[in-house]
């Protein structure tokens, strides 16, 4: 009998974020026949931790800085000891981690690295710092988007054959099995109201404003028809979240929106809504609107990042151009004019949709299929072929 | 839809009803502006509209454009204005009446080179952050005549330009890095920008409507330079920008240099009381827009100038409050910022002058 191949994910930390979720459910649904799942948070723990299986073995490695060698080297020393064949990394920092143990030679397990770098926007560049790393410890890159892969190609310089294409797919078991929470008795909301979630860390990417400026752009019978519930860390960066606040009595909607924080119950809150709403500006993903939609909740969200871009026409929310508050406005007035039914449906059409091209089991076997190639063991031609190129 | 809840305390500036406006500002300019219209219309992506504001011309202008409006093949819409406005308050009137999703800027005597209009809108399109895209240009004399510098290497700008692909908020507050001519702005930015504010006309130091628009633009969203030249920029002794060639460079910059340096106290200081108010207006413009993070950078570089303002205190406290400036980054590591430090170190050693320096350009206090 084979050897189960040994992978290890690994993040910053545990919290709630786009990138962890995606680490913890590749974790989570890697077959447990051929895989035997680690994960390392080289930082710090979070609320993640205990949407893991219980199979995962976890390590917390607490590193203070990028080139904390003592925990460099205590990471290495348990890689080996545990026989570690695949180092999967989410993030940049922690990719650069990573490298470095190969490169200074702690490591030798195979590095794939994950990127679901949101800020292409503003930096399309790719300086010494990136590049190094990505030539000198990565063995495969995986993009969440294609402007991600052709950065990696042609800016880098990678070779096509070591990029791939891999879209961000949802866990659907964790949406199956949620009990919906009553968001309008939680949270005060009164009745009659179509409640609607955000779920977007208080990050100035994530631009609530401009949801903000959209609702208040409502006339005063919309704005009083609905209601909106934030849900996402407020800590993260507080300059932003008090301008936001600051912002949300200037408008003189406060009472129309509730901050709730974070939480990690996103599928029973998803459950308890009426639809998602989204007003990034720049995303690689995002994985947000997979889970609104396996929550069969209809959307109304910016479009950007591969995900929504996949999704555009396939009438499952309304998506509007980043920044555009006026835009963002005419798809919520557009969400409100339908019917409960008109929702359902829309919220519907999502969940199949995720069925059949997001579904957590189709991601996964891309990955698999790119462990196996990097160790050399043969598998299935079909879920091999992912090569951005 | 009628919004009851206007998103700010400023009038509101209506939805875009098209895709690319240009607006143009024209004043006694018959002798070139036929070549700018024709190339305009020679545009491989042709412009919805053209929105002129004609500053009281008392030459052909108005009527070179009434006639060049009979065969255009886009609307030409032009106002003439009944009181002189100068050039800042005339291009906000132009600006107020574009319609256009993305609008682009025209200068009289320029020539536009047939992609620059497809250039500048391609990069607002491909990216809906971006807020304002601009160009270099190449000088041409006023017959047209090929001058061979390049505009951005004129305004001393070219070696950081060159090295950003995106310009950061904290650079258009530091200096005028732009020209009107060679940008096209998303209607997000213009949105913010307007109504212009007093201060953008405070005597000591006017900031032009170019770098207030850029200033914004880059306060509530990301700007692009694009390293090509996309227009031939006019040099003649008329025009409202400066630009130095050839031997007037040198002579104008250690001109401009010892100005600086040896610029007497109560001058300094009004300057820098200028542009702390233009940096907090741009600030507040970015706070409503919910671009926090940028307003705070704006408002700490105003605050900074504000430190800058020399009283009566101690020699010894007045570069106390320098070397605290330069140890956290306040004047920026460029050269700007060097001729700066040692601008206040001058002044704060020998604080007697009272008049005000000539710099020897035109918008100098604006350029430098």
């Amino acid at each position: 009998m084979l050897r189960k191949m040994k992978v290890m994910m690994v993040t910053d930390s545990l919290q709630v974020g786009g990138a962890e979720q995606v680490a913890v459910d590749i974790a989570n649904s890697l077959d447990r026949d051929t895989h035997e799942v680690y994960f390392c948070a080289t930082r710090c723990d979070g609320l993640l931790r205990s949407s893991l299986k219980s199979d995962v073995e976890v390590m917390v490695l607490e590193r203070s800085a990028t080139w904390d060698l003592l925990k460099l080297l205590a990471f290495g020393k348990y890689v080996r000891s545990e026989g570690i064949d695949v180092l999967h990394s989410h993030g940049r920092g922690t990719m650069r981690f990573i490298a470095l143990c190969k490169a200074l030679g702690i490591i030798s397990a195979q590095h794939v690295f994950h990127d679901h770098f949101g800020r292409m926007h503003l930096d399309r560049s790719a300086g010494r710092g990136l590049k190094i790393p990505l030539h000198r410890g990565v063995d495969a890159y995986i993009g969440v988007e294609s402007r991600l892969c052709r950065w990696a190609i042609d800016t880098v310089g990678l070779p096509a054959a070591k990029v791939s294409l891999v879209r961000s797919g949802v866990d659907l078991e964790r949406f199956s099995t949620a009990s919906p929470i009553d968001l309008r008795e939680e949270f005060d909301l009164g009745e009659g109201n179509l409640v609607l979630l955000m779920v977007a860390n208080f990050r100035p990417q994530k631009d609530h404003p401009t949801l903000f400026q959209a609702i208040a752009e409502l006339s005063k019978a919309q704005q009083e028809s609905l209601r909106l519930v934030v849900c996402g860390s407020t800590t993260a960066d507080p300059a932003y979240f008090e301008g936001c606040m600051e912002m949300l009595e200037r408008l003189k909607i406060h009472h129309l929106v509730r901050t709730i924080g974070v939480r990690n119950d996103a599928p029973a809150l998803m459950a308890g809504a009426d639809a998602g709403v989204f007003s990034s500006k720049n995303e690689s993903g995002p994985l947000v609107l997979l889970e609104y939609m396996a929550s069969k909740l209809p959307f109304v969200a910016t479009e950007t990042g591969e995900i929504a871009h996949a999704v555009k026409d396939a009438g499952v929310g309304i998506l509007t151009e980043p920044r555009d508050y006026l835009a963002l406005a005419d798809g919520l007035a557009a969400l409100l004019e339908m019917t409960p039914e008109q929702r359902a449906e829309m919220g519907e059409r999502g969940r199949q949709l995720v069925i059949t091209e997001f579904e957590q089991h189709v991601v996964v076997r891309q990955v698999e299929a790119i462990y196996a190639q990097l160790l050399r063991i043969c598998v299935p031609s079909d879920a091999a072929n992912t090569q951005a190129s | 839809m009628t919004p009851e809840h206007p998103t700010t305390t400023r009038n509101r500036y209506p939805r875009a009803q098209c895709a690319v406006s240009v607006a143009l500002c024209t004043l006694n300019g018959e002798r070139w502006i036929e070549q700018l219209l024709d190339s305009i219309a020679s545009q491989q992506r042709l412009p919805d509209e053209v929105v002129v504001q004609d500053d009281c011309s008392d030459d052909n202008t108005v009527v070179l454009i009434e006639e060049f409006s009979q065969h255009a093949p886009f609307e030409v819409r032009l106002e003439v204005n009944e009181n002189r406005l100068g050039s800042t308050a005339n291009f906000a009137a132009a600006l107020t009446r574009c319609r256009g999703r993305f609008i682009a800027l025209a200068d009289q005597d320029d020539v536009w080179y047939p992609n620059k209009l497809q250039r500048l809108i391609d990069e607002l399109e491909l990216d809906p952050t971006v807020t304002m895209a601009f160009s270099d240009a190449d000088l041409i004399g006023p017959e047209g005549q090929p001058l061979g510098h390049r505009l951005w290497d004129t305004r001393l700008v070219g070696r950081t330009l060159r090295k950003r692909a995106v310009v950061p908020e904290e650079l258009f507050a530091r200096r005028a890095l732009t020209t009107g001519c060679t940008m096209a702005v998303r209607r997000r930015a213009v949105a913010a920008s307007l109504p212009f504010p007093a201060a953008l006309d405070n005597e000591a130091a006017p900031m032009r409507h170019d770098r207030w628009l850029s200033l914004v633009a880059a306060s509530v969203g990301t700007v692009r330079a694009l390293p090509e030249s996309l227009l031939g920029f006019r040099v003649h002794p008329d025009q409202e920008t400066g630009v130095l060639v050839g031997a007037q460079l040198p002579r104008a910059l250690g001109r401009a240099a010892t100005a600086v340096l040896s610029a007497p106290v109560d001058y300094s200081n009004q300057t820098h009381l200028a542009r702390a108010d233009q940096l907090e207006a741009a600030a507040e413009r970015a706070n409503e827009m919910g671009d926090f993070e940028e307003a705070h950078t704006l408002t700490e570089i105003a605050n900074h100038h504000r430190a800058r303002v020399q009283g009566e205190g101690s020699t010894a406290g007045r570069l106390r409050s320098i070397v605290e400036g330069v140890r956290a980054g306040a004047y920026g590591w460029d050269r700007l910022g060097l001729v700066a430090i040692a601008g206040d170190t001058v002044r704060s050693v020998r604080p007697g002058r009272r008049s005000k320096p000539d710099t020897g350009m035109k918008n100098g206090s604006d350029s430098l």
